[in-house]
């Protein structure tokens, strides 16, 4: 049982949960661990964030991450330029999305993600338009995941909307995707457009699996 | 023990003229008398002088002192405690406490929260020395979630509670090589322009777990 590690984790770990609000700032975290030469331009970039108020936490973990990875100073601050870059991008999906309201910060810090997972705005946007009011990451990552397995994105997006409007919800979205996945890996061989014809039809009773990924 | 010679004994008293001592017994005279002359050099160490010292060590209280440094003084002295144990109860302890720890290794030991849910990573890294999982969950910190192989057959493992959520993670073998979960299923650049990946993990609150 030594390998089963109780860890503080939980306690030092910050929430990063699909639809999760972010801290405000977390530049206290930075000096000590990002280099000097990177911690004034990455502190700008943080600070343009909270002024526009997106989300700061993405680029925190993004400082954080490069820092421990050892990156050089100057792709360092790149890769967090890039991070905001996809914020602002991600606002603007929402607020053409859901118009008429202030983005939710959850809602733009996932939209990011998935921008960065390669999901195209438009098929972000209607993944969003869909369930306005519901925390978008779950839809969003069980579309960047028939996309990553060679799902084609519009038709992967089409499931989706269907198992939503067919009752699921949240993380059960993920299960539809892992379904996918499944069928097209099925013995004898599904083409994706016939593994996703065997997922529609069994909508809303998709598998759980049993050790949920 | 022999008994001392009786001639000695007178000698030592006073009693007798040591040099009436027949020649044999003489030099178990010196060493007696020699002995007796060092015992007779000690000063006593009596009960009173030992307790007068403990006195001298400890001061009393100097008048005026504040109960604060009162309770710092009374803390940092220090005092011999007496415990005094029932060996019956002191056992029905003892495997209280290991049936408690017994129960909790049984179960595994991790107990998520609400928001929480439990996390295994697993990567075949045969010859491998050390092995740890850094991500957003640790604030991409080493050294605090290290991966184990126990019957070195290269497949390394842990366990964590996280919280429910998206996390970006890699491994770091031998503390310099950063690696990719193979297993993960799901990657995202990471977005420094040298095209590596992170791998990506979705944790599901314990709650929503069959």
């Amino acid at each position: 049982m030594s390998w089963k590690l109780v860890l503080a984790l939980a306690l030092i770990a910050r929430p990063a949960d699909l639809g999760a609000q972010t801290p405000p700032n977390g530049t206290t975290r930075l000096p000590g661990r990002v280099p000097a030469a990177a911690l004034p331009a990455i502190d700008s970039l943080i600070a343009a964030a909270a002024a526009e108020s997106l989300p700061t936490e993405p680029l925190v973990q993004k400082a954080l991450e490069g820092s421990a990875k050892n990156i050089p100073a100057d792709r360092l601050v790149n890769g967090v330029r890039r991070g905001l870059l996809q914020l602002r991008q991600a606002r603007a999906i929402v607020s053409h999305a859901v118009p008429g309201q202030a983005p939710p910060e959850g809602h733009v810090a996932a939209v990011a993600a998935a921008l960065a997972r390669g999901l195209s705005g438009p098929i972000v946007e209607r993944l969003i338009t869909v369930a306005p009011d519901e925390p978008p990451g779950p839809a969003l990552h069980a579309a960047a995941d028939l996309v990553a397995h060679r799902f084609d994105p519009d038709s992967a997006a089409d499931l989706l909307v269907e198992a939503h409007n067919k009752g699921l919800r949240g993380l059960r979205l993920l299960d539809v995707a892992v379904a996918a996945d499944h069928e097209l890996q099925r013995p004898g061989g599904r083409t994706p457009s016939e593994a996703l014809a065997h997922v529609r039809a069994m909508l809303p009773n998709v598998p759980t699996p049993a050790r949920r990924p | 023990m022999s008994p001392i010679d009786p001639r000695l004994q007178e000698a030592l008293d006073n009693e007798r003229d040591p040099g009436d001592l027949p020649v044999d017994l003489w030099e178990a005279y010196a060493r007696l008398n020699a002995a007796t002359q060092i015992l007779k050099a000690t000063p006593p160490v009596s009960v009173a002088s030992r307790v007068m010292a403990e006195i001298r060590q400890n001061p009393a209280p100097v008048q005026g002192e504040g109960p604060g440094r009162r309770l710092i003084h009374w803390l940092g002295r220090p005092r011999a405690v007496t415990v005094r144990l029932r060996p019956v109860w002191t056992l029905a302890l003892a495997a209280g406490l290991a049936a408690v720890l017994l129960v909790q290794l049984s179960a595994g030991g991790l107990t998520p929260g609400v928001a929480q849910g439990i996390a295994n990573f697993v990567g075949h890294f045969p010859g491998a020395r050390s092995v740890e999982v850094v991500g957003s969950f640790n604030d991409w910190s080493r050294g605090v979630l290290h991966l184990n192989d126990d019957d070195g057959d290269g497949i390394w493992h842990a366990e964590a509670v996280l919280p429910a959520g998206q996390h970006e993670y890699m491994f770091v073998v031998d503390g310099e090589r950063w690696v990719p979960d193979p297993l993960a299923g799901r990657y995202v650049d990471d977005g420094f322009g040298a095209g590596q990946q992170n791998s990506l993990l979705i944790v599901r609150p314990a709650s929503a777990q069959p």
